[in-house]
């Protein structure tokens, strides 16, 4: 999402340049995070996305944990061998 | 950064290259070990998925650090293990929006500083910032606008990350549900298994070239 900035002449960063980047920073993060922040400190948005960050990395470890599971039980004659193959032939 | 069609099957077909090469189906793997395998593989995919970025390269460089992962590493990237892990050099010509975002980051820093009298303790958006600066792969060296830059891209590519490890997932207990439903009723093995595997073959397809 590419910002288009107009030319400035004055180095005086404005309130709507400000809320331009707390906006960017939010739109990282899905609906339900955002719901509580009416009026976001920066400091609140690196709290969120930090907080949101860690919850996607458990995420991952979960899956990983689930598909460990089920590799574990699969043989070269299963269908999950064969899925695998077949994206791999693609 | 959009998540593509091509990065999603790059993302794929890597990790499941991934998933051969650490011979992760074998029995006799314990489970830690496992577990370890594939979320090495997911992330390794995911770097490559997305090409080169500061992010990526910190994500390999940091994965490089543990000696057992190196060999991995060199087996499935081959050449591109090498320019992966060299330093990037950051360009010095910086677009005019990156320059009004760290400007932007900086007053928001200097707002917060103002209210603490000459003493040294940390900003509450100074220690924020140090914590996102940790959760970014190679966040330790970002200036300001790159690491807001890196986090956006970086959250993206793990939301892919999470949504094609949960449909590949999806994918394999679903073959499993069916491919009991068929020896139930009583079909030849052989035949069922390959009906089956073919069905979930073309779901398969059908399924991302929906998505």
């Amino acid at each position: 999402m590419p910002v288009e900035m107009s030319s400035r002449r004055s180095s005086r960063i404005t309130d709507e340049e400000i809320s331009e980047l707390i906006s960017k920073l939010q739109s990282l993060l899905p609906e339900s995070r955002r719901r509580s922040m009416s009026r976001a400190s920066a400091a609140k948005l690196l709290k969120e996305t930090c907080s949101y960050i860690k919850s996607l990395h458990r995420e991952v470890g979960d899956l990983s944990d689930r598909l460990s599971d089920l590799m574990s039980t699969m043989d070269s004659g299963s269908p999950q061998a064969e899925i695998i193959r077949s994206i791999l032939r693609s | 950064m959009q998540v593509t069609e091509a990065f999603k099957h790059a993302f794929l077909k890597q990790m499941l290259l991934g998933f051969q090469a650490s011979a992760v189906s074998t029995k006799s793997m314990g489970f830690q070990e496992r577990k370890n395998a594939i979320k090495l593989s997911a992330d390794v995919a995911m770097a490559v998925a997305r090409g080169s970025r500061k992010w990526t390269r910190g994500l390999i460089a940091g994965l490089s650090e543990e000696r057992q992962n190196r060999s991995f590493l060199r087996l499935i990237l081959g050449e591109q293990y090498e320019s992966l892990l060299k330093p990037c050099h950051s360009s010095w010509k910086i677009p005019r929006c990156k320059k009004i975002v760290r400007r932007s980051l900086r007053v928001c820093w200097r707002k917060q500083k103002k209210n603490q009298s000459g003493v040294l303790a940390r900003t509450l958006v100074e220690k924020r910032t140090q914590e996102l600066k940790r959760l970014v792969p190679g966040g330790e060296s970002m200036d300001g606008s790159s690491l807001l830059d890196e986090t956006l891209d970086y959250v993206l590519s793990l939301r892919a990350q999470v949504d094609l490890m949960q449909s590949l997932l999806t994918t394999f207990e679903a073959s499993k549900l069916s491919r009991s439903g068929w020896r139930l009723k009583g079909r030849g093995k052989a035949k069922a298994y390959t009906v089956v595997a073919w069905e979930e073959h073309v779901l398969w397809r059908k399924y991302m070239r929906r998505r």
